[in-house]
């Protein structure tokens, strides 16, 4: 876990690999796996899905991101971060063998026991992916605990879509998966639309059901209009929500929505909660 | 003098029109020495506008504050205009916007009071002290009377009016639609003698004095905020990629914002002072301002803020221009 | 505790005995007072109202290094203040105290955070107790006043020609014996009472915070709101001379060797406070910014935390350029009619 006598010390980890999970460019997501250089780490080291952590590079600064790989993936973290600004530009340039900061586990995390027993439906768009799959791959080493789990994925383009093999596995051992891109392409024969668009075709059934989403504003406002929609109630769906961010321990004071520091009381949070916040849907 | 009753006839006869959005001017303060901008929408706020020696504030530096957020999908953005009431030394940050097109001429409408000077806060506090209550000043040929808690005290107007009113030379709006009150003598002249005494230090006097006052620098950006003349979208101070001055408050990142900031002002400071009165810690903002403004009178024979029609100094260039290069 | 007296010609060297703190008291430069490490103590006085810049910079300066590295190495030297250096803060107000006990309760959330705690524990606070508020000071409002011990370790009251000193703590007791403090008697101690009396009635500014944590979400619509961002230059001035504002950021310098990660004062009224990379802002206007400054001090704190995030000392009044007066935001969210919420 953190240094708990100075919670701004970041840990330092190793890349073991790095690729582009979409085309390079602007925008480009990347996905490291990274392991702690000092062993001793992992002793006390525990986190759960929808933990995040600050990832950096000495000299250059540290942004929030969530950590995309569930617990039961041992020995390795992983991060999938989007080219966007000055740190994320930083971190781009780095490849395997290369060191870079982190600092945590932190953040809430999503009840994966409150779940146990339910239905897990996944819905993401674009890099909001990242922090869905430890969601799916907890539930998928979990299986007996958890009901039945359908993952719902859209992106712009399918040159877009993040964790491509990840999918095809998958689909392979039987999990539900239903994709979609904006527009239509050549040789894609999968749904073509919005991802709440998605969400209304594949139509899940809110019975002793999780709904969980994660994606761009816009979409985490039409997915949650389209779940009640279909009959899921403000707990049954979760979300995980981002703010700019520097100490990522509830003390800097800017990522507030509300009363509520998406850096501690989140990022994790269920609908039924961010209701009640004005500024949460401002 | 100006008669209130008549300056807010003019606001809500302003206001009434349906081209009209807000008006800015000013209103009691809430306490002491001061009075507050205020932002109106509808004539029945009218009543509480004022004029009197208290209203110190540049009401110009609102009409470039206001963000324009994007306009939801369906509505039309609200193009209707601005009115400002704005004093001489407002007017200038007027004309100066106008020069480098920060706003449309007929974007505003621009409601222009004479005065005869503000009170420096300062001063006052000193010269009577301290009071929770909101003050009434008038001005009574050479003297200030001030309502006080009740009672009435008198002082020399001399030894009260803001530096800036000592030496003014634009006691009249420069650029209005309409003026609330009769014009009035100008009674002030600029020789820039301040500058000169200041230029007679020696190099490591000036380093020693910036340095000391430098390190008091607490980078609230407040002289930024409440320049007329600062609107920059994404000022240079906050760019993150390339970051050209730190955010730590140590003397060399504090020096390097307050020349920068004199650096872009250079050529448009309309001299205001507000940037010297806002500043909680009393860095003499302004001196390194009027220097600038003194060296841009002496070599380009241009004072910023005067004629609507001017060019830009330093921001437009000539192909027959001496210099080689753009810089 | 103990009671103690100085006679207040003896000031300075009462301060000089102190030789094994760092001693910290208002100092001048020009009209502009601030705490700052006492050179010789003859400068000392007790005659003033308050800093211009609260005392807060003394536990959370304007900037300080978490940690230095070397350009391309990964070894991390933290920065963290040595807690057992001895500091004394002198002539700390009553409301600046309180703010330190208000601030704490976020510093030592969850993760307590060592540079706050380090300079906060290694202090011992001798308080001076206001004879002439300050035309804006609402302390007695806050929970505070111009003799509240909070937070002290001691609290002396000027009475003209004597100063009578009350500890409150072991390191204030310690303290006032290394200053060689003599006993005071009762005389002191009810002439320093009739003080604090008549210094809460001078207080003229007062405010009910009845109901105001709980009403001020339920404003978050209203255009009252609009009064105010409309005028508001969103300059920060109230942040950085705010007691009990916190907010940092934190950033990576770097020279061609070295490298230091270092935080420093924020403020929410700066739109890139809350700017994302990807350009979105939640808080693009000077009206959500005021809002959520206000809602953050005067209702999200205390909902958190038990406290509202304000000791009345009126700095933000005093000092904002425009006239934006805190009291009167309060008073007229009391008065403005709730409407509902909106949600998604």
């Amino acid at each position: 876990m953190m240094d708990e006598s100075n919670p701004y010390l970041p840990y330092i980890v190793n890349i073991e690999d790095a690729w582009y999970e979409t085309p390079i460019g602007d925008r480009a997501v990347k996905t490291f796996k990274v392991n702690f250089t000092d062993d001793k780490v992992w002793d006390t080291w525990s986190h759960k899905p929808g933990n995040c952590a600050m990832v950096g590079r000495l000299g250059i600064g540290e942004s929030m991101f969530c950590i995309s790989s569930s617990p039961t993936e041992e020995g390795y973290l992983r991060f999938s971060i989007m080219q966007a600004g000055k740190v994320t530009s930083a971190l781009h340039d780095l490849e395997a063998g290369d060191t870079l900061t982190v600092r945590g586990p932190l953040g809430n995390s999503f009840p994966m026991e409150e779940w146990e027993g339910k239905n897990i439906v996944s819905i993401g768009g674009g890099i909001g992916q990242a922090p869905l799959r430890p969601v799916i791959n907890y539930v998928r080493a979990n299986k007996d605990k958890y009901g039945k789990l359908s993952v719902l994925y859209g992106a712009r383009t399918s040159d877009l879509h993040c964790f491509k093999s990840e999918f095809q596995e998958y689909q392979e051992e039987g999990t539900e998966c239903h994709l979609a891109i904006d527009i239509e392409e050549e040789g894609w024969k999968n749904f073509v639309g919005f991802v709440p668009d998605l969400l209304l075709d594949v139509a899940p059934s809110p019975e002793n059901t999780i709904a969980v989403t994660c994606g761009p504003p816009i979409l985490i406002k039409f997915v949650t209009q389209g779940l009640e929609k279909l009959g899921f109630t403000a707990d049954q769906i979760y979300t995980t929500l981002e703010e700019r961010m520097k100490c990522g321990i509830g003390k800097c004071g800017r990522c507030n929505v509300g009363s509520l520091y998406v850096c501690k009381d989140g990022p994790v949070f269920s609908y039924a909660t961010l209701k009640e916040i004005p500024e949460a849907f401002a | 003098m100006v008669d209130e009753k008549k300056l807010r006839e003019k606001a809500k006869e302003v206001l009434a029109r349906d081209d009209v959005r807000r008006l800015i001017g000013w209103k009691r303060g809430t306490y002491g020495y001061e009075s507050a901008p205020v932002v109106i929408k509808d004539a029945s706020e009218a009543e509480e506008l004022i004029f009197d020696p208290t209203c110190v504030q540049n009401p110009a530096s609102f009409i470039t504050l206001e963000e324009k957020p994007p306009v939801p999908r369906g509505q039309e953005p609200d193009t209707r205009k601005v009115a400002v009431m704005v004093k001489g030394c407002d007017s200038r940050a007027v004309v100066q916007q106008l020069v480098e097109k920060a706003y449309p001429r007929d974007g505003v409408i621009v409601l222009g009071v004479p005065c005869t000077g503000v009170v420096d806060r300062r001063k006052a506090q000193k010269m009577f002290g301290d009071t929770s209550e909101p003050v009434l000043i008038k001005e009574e040929g050479d003297k200030f009377v001030f309502t006080i808690d009740g009672e009435t005290k008198e002082g020399p107007r001399a030894e009260l009016l803001a530096d800036k009113c000592v030496r003014c030379r634009f006691p009249n709006p420069l650029v209005y639609d309409e003026l609330v009150a009769d014009e009035v003598a100008v009674w002030g002249a600029d020789e820039f003698t301040d500058v000169d005494e200041f230029e007679k230090k020696s190099p490591e006097e000036k380093w020693k004095f910036w340095e000391e006052q430098f390190s008091k620098c607490i980078r609230c950006y407040s002289c930024r905020n409440v320049c007329p003349m600062c609107y920059c979208l994404e000022c240079v101070v906050t760019k993150q990629r390339p970051q050209w001055t730190r955010r730590s408050t140590d003397v060399s990142e504090n020096t390097a914002y307050h020349i920068q900031r004199a650096w872009h002002l250079s050529g448009r400071c309309i001299e205001c002072g507000e940037c010297e009165r806002v500043c909680p810690v009393d860095i003499p903002i302004m001196t390194l301002n009027r220097k600038m403004t003194r060296d841009v009178k002496e070599m380009f024979s241009f004072e910023p803020g005067i004629d609507v029609e001017a060019e830009p100094l330093l921001s437009c260039y000539n192909p027959q221009d001496p210099e080689e290069y753009i810089m | 505790m103990g009671d103690y007296k100085f006679a207040k010609d003896k000031l300075a060297e009462v301060v000089g005995a102190l030789k094994d703190y760092e001693v910290f008291a208002p100092t001048a430069v020009g009209d502009v007072l601030r705490f700052k490490q006492v050179e010789d103590a003859s400068g000392v006085s007790l005659d003033y109202k308050n800093t211009n810049v609260p005392p807060k910079e003394l536990m959370f300066p304007e900037t300080e290094t978490l940690f230095k590295f070397r350009v391309g190495q990964t070894e991390i030297e933290p920065a963290v203040p040595d807690e057992s250096s001895k500091r004394l803060v002198f002539g700390i107000r009553p409301c600046d105290a309180m703010a330190y006990t208000i601030v704490e309760k976020l510093y030592s959330w969850d993760y307590p955070d060592p540079y706050f705690e380090g300079r906060r524990s290694s202090s011992v606070l001798f308080g001076l107790a206001c004879s002439e508020p300050v035309p804006n000071c609402f302390c007695t409002s806050m929970g505070g006043g111009p003799g509240s011990e909070q937070g002290l370790d001691a609290l002396m009251f000027d009475l003209g020609e004597t100063v009578y000193v009350k500890t409150l703590t072991d390191a204030g007791e310690e303290a006032a014996k290394a200053m060689g403090l003599e006993a005071a008697g009762d005389a002191e101690k009810k002439a320093a009472a009739a003080q604090e009396k008549e210094a809460q009635g001078k207080i003229k500014r007062t405010l009910d915070t009845e109901g105001i944590p709980e009403k001020l979400p339920s404003l978050y619509d209203h255009p009252f709101w609009e009064e105010f961002s409309d005028r508001c230059l969103s300059c920060g001035i109230c942040t950085f001379l705010c007691p009990t504002c916190h907010c940092f950021d934190i950033q990576d310098e770097t020279e061609v060797f070295n490298g230091r990660r270092a935080r420093m004062w924020d403020t929410c009224m700066f739109p890139e406070y809350s700017l994302h990379t990807s350009g979105h802002n939640p808080r693009p206007t000077r009206k959500e910014r005021t809002r959520n400054r206000i809602s953050h001090k005067y209702s999200y704190f205390p909902e958190k935390f038990d406290v509202i995030a304000c000791v009345g000392c009126g700095r933000c009044i005093n000092y904002c350029p425009v006239n934006i007066d805190i009291l009167d935001i309060l008073e007229k969210s009391k008065k403005a009619e709730a409407k509902e919420a909106k949600t998604a």
